[in-house]
């Protein structure tokens, strides 16, 4: 878990590489259980209020236990632009539900308002985030604008269901290009070049996993199926195995999927991390595997069910911790001159409010 | 203050750079040095900013400048921060309050989710016009209708004979004739069933009427059970507690990745179901009790269910359905039995 060596080696020779390692989660599953479910007890004895002071608290606990160099991420947002935010979302949709249910055809005209809203709604939401996020003093941001986000969030994902999805790897693509491409820490933007052919071989080898899981899924119901109509007469009386075979199904069920998203995710974060890069100042190196991740996402889900949601802060912990763990940064010397310049501009309401959809790019 | 000084990290305003240093408190004032002993900032304590402290996070300190000084020490803690910024933290490792915060908040989001909201919801709906709660029930059907229901086939005799069953039994258990209206639809994707809509107009499909054609108290035991969903607000109460689980859950679980969310969602359809079985149970005991009342059976009701179970089981040889039928509802040998054994009060 230590940092590797402050490695001596420098790919430029006016560039020297000042740290390189891998970056540290210190956060602890008994502490963070403490903060989660206090927290959760003051919400409901604030009606929910308090939700905004246990979000804040949350992230900033995640954010200051993340690590690259010894120096921790910050979370800077305040509980009551937080709430503003909630407080907003829960009258947009409280007007929208009667609005539904009394005026269906403006309720219509309503849902084509989010879908022209949503690009907005998208970059207001990654420019708080960004904004919120400190690293050595120096915040991040974030620079969409309204057509490019348009385009693929709206255009591309609607053009890749008349390909018959086909488009939807590239989509996608775009799309990751599109959230990632436009951060800059401080005054230094990044340099994003995600490579299409990942994302539509991501998309094999996930379809692949998928066949092959799915022909060995069949194999299992059809000898159970077997199995339970000879053992069951009687299926109106409930026995022991009507009960287990549903939960069989459902474990099942969890682990395929598990495995597919795992499978897919590690490919496309392994690739996004490897594509990026702060010139000068910073590079990034993913080495997630899929299995690893596959077992963890199916574990947590596992340990989630049977503790009836109280393993829910372990299982965020031991995620935090597996990422860290495959994230790999080196830092340049061009790090030590970055100036932050979001520090003029105030947050808007309208990004305070688009928060509330929790659109995020995790660091860790 | 034999901590001091504290060794940490001082962040420059606004850039990148950093510096170790020492802090050093006296009075109100405070002041950092590096190795050197040279002074980095002196400030005094009123125009340092405190973030609330975090267990497990080193409690920084913010200058006006814009600078920050990060101590070494996670747990150390400023000693002239205000009581009122640390209560949070010490409630967060308050080992007594996390153990009573284990028990009491199932027990409030219990009680909130399955009594409180509900309730509510009721006492909202009571409050909207009947007008509203009409229209919304109707558009509700309109809904249905495009996606499960076909118009029926009952003969014009057999709907008017039935019509009048209805409004006869509406009047002797002093119900509105305006609110409560029976309708007949075909539905081969419902097949033999009936549902309420909270306004008060009940469906019945024409495979059910067929199945309990030699069974006129049968239908109308299944009647009852639909009218006493409608008097006890059964749809209200089911739909308030299923959005407000939805959201008391994204709160408390925050940002879930995908599978867990699955997870998630299953157990809270799992609520769900329980929660509908003991409205089941309300509507059984509902239809019995006014199958009494109006001089008819408890057998009566347990004969429907038996026939409905009967259907069901050669049903379930051509697909699982029951599975899904099965965790909604009570098992039909318990409601059989239910309603055989009942003892009027």
């Amino acid at each position: 878990m230590e940092p590797t060596t402050h490695s001596a080696e420098s790919p430029i020779a006016t560039n020297p590489t000042i740290f390189q390692g891998r970056v540290q989660f210190s956060g602890q599953a008994g502490e963070f259980f403490g903060i989660w479910i206090v927290n959760i007890l003051l919400s409901i004895l604030t009606l929910g209020i308090y939700s905004a002071w246990a979000k804040v608290r949350t992230y900033r606990y995640f954010y200051g236990n993340t690590q690259i160099d010894g120096h921790s991420f910050d979370y800077l947002a305040t509980p009551i632009q937080i709430l503003k935010g909630r407080i907003l979302a829960v009258v947009v949709f409280v007007i929208y539900s009667l609005v539904v249910q009394l005026l269906p055809l403006i309720g219509l005209l309503f849902a084509l308002g989010f879908l022209l809203a949503m690009p907005w709604i998208i970059n207001q939401g990654l420019r708080f985030n960004m904004r919120m996020t400190r690293h050595r003093n120096v915040r991040f941001a974030f620079s969409g604008n309204y057509g490019d986000a348009f385009v693929n969030f709206v255009l591309l994902p609607i053009a890749s269901v008349f390909t018959l999805y086909l488009l939807l790897p590239y989509a996608l693509k775009r799309m990751d290009q599109y959230l990632h491409e436009n951060i800059s820490y401080g005054n230094k933007a990044i340099n994003v070049n995600l490579k299409g052919e990942t994302y539509y071989m991501a998309a094999l080898i996930t379809i692949g996993v998928a066949i092959a899981g799915l022909v060995i899924f069949g194999i299992f119901v059809g000898i159970s199926g077997v199995a339970m109509s000879v053992g069951n007469v009687d299926p109106g009386n409930l026995n022991v195995s009507t009960i287990l075979f549903p939960v069989l199904i459902m474990a099942l069920y969890i682990a395929f999927l598990t495995l597919l998203s795992a499978v897919y995710q590690s490919i496309i974060r392994n690739h996004i991390f490897n594509s990026s890069e702060f010139d000068d100042v910073a590079s990034f190196k993913s080495d997630l595997k899929a299995a690893d991740y596959a077992i963890l996402l199916f574990t947590n889900a596992l340990a989630i069910i049977f503790s009836l949601g109280m393993a829910y802060p372990w299982a965020k912990i031991r995620r935090a911790r597996l990422l860290a763990k495959a994230t790999e940064v080196t830092i340049y010397s061009g790090a030590l001159a970055i100036i932050d310049t979001a520090q003029q501009e105030q947050s808007s309401f309208a990004e305070e409010a688009a928060n509330v959809f929790d659109i995020d790019i995790s660091l860790t | 203050m034999s901590d001091f000084p504290i060794t940490g990290c001082y962040y420059y305003p606004n850039s990148s750079q950093h510096q170790q240093c020492s802090a050093i408190v006296t009075d109100d004032n405070l002041q950092l040095v590096d190795a050197q002993q040279q002074l980095l900032v002196s400030s005094s304590l009123v125009n340092c900013q405190l973030e609330s402290p975090l267990p497990g996070i080193a409690s920084a300190i913010s200058f006006s400048e814009g600078g920050r000084f990060v101590p070494q020490d996670i747990h150390f803690r400023w000693p002239f921060a205000p009581d009122k910024q640390r209560l949070t933290e010490r409630l967060e490792k308050n080992k007594a309050l996390i153990l009573l915060s284990i028990i009491l908040t199932p027990l409030l989001l219990w009680f909130i989710l399955y009594r409180g909201i509900p309730a509510i919801a009721v006492y909202s709906v009571s409050l909207a016009s009947p007008n509203t709660v009409e229209n919304m029930g109707e558009q509700v059907l309109t809904v249905i209708e495009k996606v499960a229901l076909e118009p029926t086939k009952l003969s014009e005799d057999q709907q008017s004979a039935l019509q009048l069953q209805w409004q006869t039994m509406l009047k002797q258990l002093n119900l509105d004739t305006a609110k409560f209206r029976l309708s007949f639809y075909k539905s081969d994707y419902l097949s033999a069933n009936a549902f309420a809509l909270p306004h008060g107009r009940v469906v019945v499909t024409d495979e059910l009427v067929k199945l309990l054609n030699d069974k006129p108290d049968a239908l109308r035991a299944i009647l009852l059970h639909e009218i006493g969903h409608v008097e006890y607000h059964h749809g209200i109460r089911l739909t308030a507690q299923a959005a407000a689980s939805s959201i008391v859950l994204a709160v408390i679980f925050g940002d879930l990745e995908g599978i867990t969310e699955v997870v998630l969602g299953s157990g809270s359809s799992f609520l769900q179901q329980a929660f509908s079985r003991d409205m089941e149970r309300e509507a059984d005991q509902y239809a019995i009790e006014k199958l009494i009342a109006l001089g008819y059976s408890n057998h009566d009701f347990a004969d429907a269910i038996e026939a409905l179970q009967t259907r069901f089981n050669e049903q379930a040889k051509l697909d699982d359905s029951w599975l899904e039928y099965l965790s909604t509802h009570p098992s039909s040998q318990e409601r059989i039995d239910y309603a055989r054994q009942y003892k009027p009060k």
